[in-house]
């Protein structure tokens, strides 16, 4: 009798103590991108990185993919990182109808009370009442009554892809360009090198024109212009002019870390220059890490329109 | 053994913790309460902008409840263990899911984390008798 209960017991103990590290195993298996999985890999948590010792950075290299979120951040749905559209932290649990410093359900017209605010011009306030986002935060609508761009399947643009869902993406480096591959909504776009100027007054492109040269053997800067206004800046609905200008800083910091910095600069709209992201920490992921492909595809988007998003509308009559 | 309905209402402040992870916020989602749906699933979208389940539940009376239940994008719930074929229309499934506003049966399922961004599933899922442990 006492045999059968130390097999059961051990029994116990081993499941207990095994299927942990069994399921850790095959985590990190698919982060990897080795054994297990060669394909539509996750990333590692950002933790993964921290007690790892990095080699030095290489000189002028910025090639590779590159991870923003694994599962810690880079999401930005509450607007860009440095100036979330959110009310200051409330303490304790969720208020009724309320998630902890989120913003009242389709309540505020304008972003009075958030903890960063923007300096908008006139201009810029009003054309940011005009935007109507459905992601969270303090002028969230339901998804129905939106009218974000992305909820129609139009394109992220540029520098929306940076400040906000800044998941992976990869930089491949040529000997006149840099090319930006972005996962999300799988755009890309190209940094011109060869020292070419700017355009002057072109036409608008959702991705702007970009040049970008290393300022020292870890430091490239990229300007952009030329961004269709049709774009929004961020998941929270700032809006941007043909005026603005973009300045990304990406830093190697070592082999496996980089930081990037936005620069936002529209007179227009802003009476003065803000940071979208600052120092935002990159990972650099195997080369052999395969992006899960996530598009928007119109027809889904209907479908998902039709199903759920008119359901849900306070006004929906009971069938 | 009777089949007997489901639908429990549950007050709970607890299902969510932090800033919501999801690109649509909870407008039109009461997030202080938790709902159980139990039966059949008859569709599995999974797709963007959001994978959704279709269940045949059943009402206090008996009647026949078509719910619809939201999860976030493919990419996302990958990152909490669901994929392509976590679900199959025949499934007899019990799900907690956060319910709309306006007292249609349709819902979301809930995720939670510490910081923004991080999801984790919240939600109790039980599939053909077994909890869903990715």
């Amino acid at each position: 009798m006492s045999k059968r209960w130390a097999v059961l017991l051990l029994t116990l103990f081993a499941v207990l103590t095994f299927s942990p590290i069994l399921r850790l195993q095959t985590a990190a298996q698919q982060a990897a991108g080795d054994g297990a999985s060669k394909w539509n890999n996750i990333a590692p948590r950002k933790s993964t990185y921290a007690p790892k010792k990095s080699s030095p950075a290489p000189r002028r290299d910025l090639s590779g993919i590159w991870d923003a979120a694994g599962l810690d951040g880079g999401f930005q749905v509450n607007g860009a990182a440095e100036h979330p559209a959110l009310l200051p932290q409330k303490g304790g649990s969720a208020e009724a109808g309320l998630e902890s410093g989120a913003g009242a359900e389709g309540g505020r017209p304008d972003e009075a009370g958030i903890e960063h605010p923007l300096p908008y011009t006139p201009l810029g306030l009003a054309a940011l009442k005009a935007n109507k986002p459905s992601g969270p935060g303090v002028r969230q609508v339901p998804a129905a009554l939106s009218n974000d761009p992305l909820d129609q399947c139009d394109p992220m643009g540029f520098p929306r892809m940076e400040l906000f869902e800044l998941r992976t993406f990869e930089l491949v480096q040529t000997a006149n360009q840099v090319i930006y591959l972005n996962q999300w909504y799988g755009n890309w776009r190209t940094i011109w090198t060869d020292g070419r100027e700017l355009p002057k007054d072109p036409d608008p492109r959702w991705n702007g024109y970009s040049v970008g040269k290393w300022v020292d053997d870890y430091t490239f800067v990229v300007e952009t212009v030329g961004m269709n206004p049709r774009s929004w800046l961020d998941h929270a609905g700032r809006p941007h002019s043909d005026a603005l200008r973009v300045e990304e800083r990406f830093h190697r910091v070592d082999h496996d870390n980089m930081e990037l910095t936005v620069k936002i600069d529209d007179p227009k709209m802003y009476t003065q220059p803000w940071l979208g992201i600052n120092k935002f920490p990159l990972h650099l992921l195997p080369s052999d890490f395969d992006m899960p492909e996530l598009l928007c595809s119109p027809i889904d988007m209907a479908e998902y329109n039709r199903r759920i998003s008119n359901s849900v509308l306070p006004s929906t009559p009971k069938k | 053994m009777k089949f007997l309905l489901a639908l429990a209402l549950v007050a709970s402040g607890a299902i969510v913790s932090g800033p919501l992870f999801a690109h649509h916020g909870n407008a039109s989602y009461d997030s202080a309460k938790t709902v159980t749906v139990k039966g059949t699933v008859t569709d599995y979208i999974w797709a963007n902008p959001h994978v959704f389940l279709e269940i045949d539940a059943k009402d206090n009376s008996g009647n026949k409840v078509h719910w619809t239940i939201e999860a976030q994008n493919p990419l996302s719930q990958t990152e909490v263990g669901w994929t392509k074929n976590t679900f199959k229309p025949g499934d007899e499934v019990t799900v907690e899911i956060i319910p709309a506003k306006n007292g249609q049966p349709f819902g979301r399922f809930g995720v939670a984390g510490p910081t923004a961004g991080l999801a984790t599933q919240k939600s109790l899922i039980v599939i053909n008798g077994k909890q869903f442990k990715p």
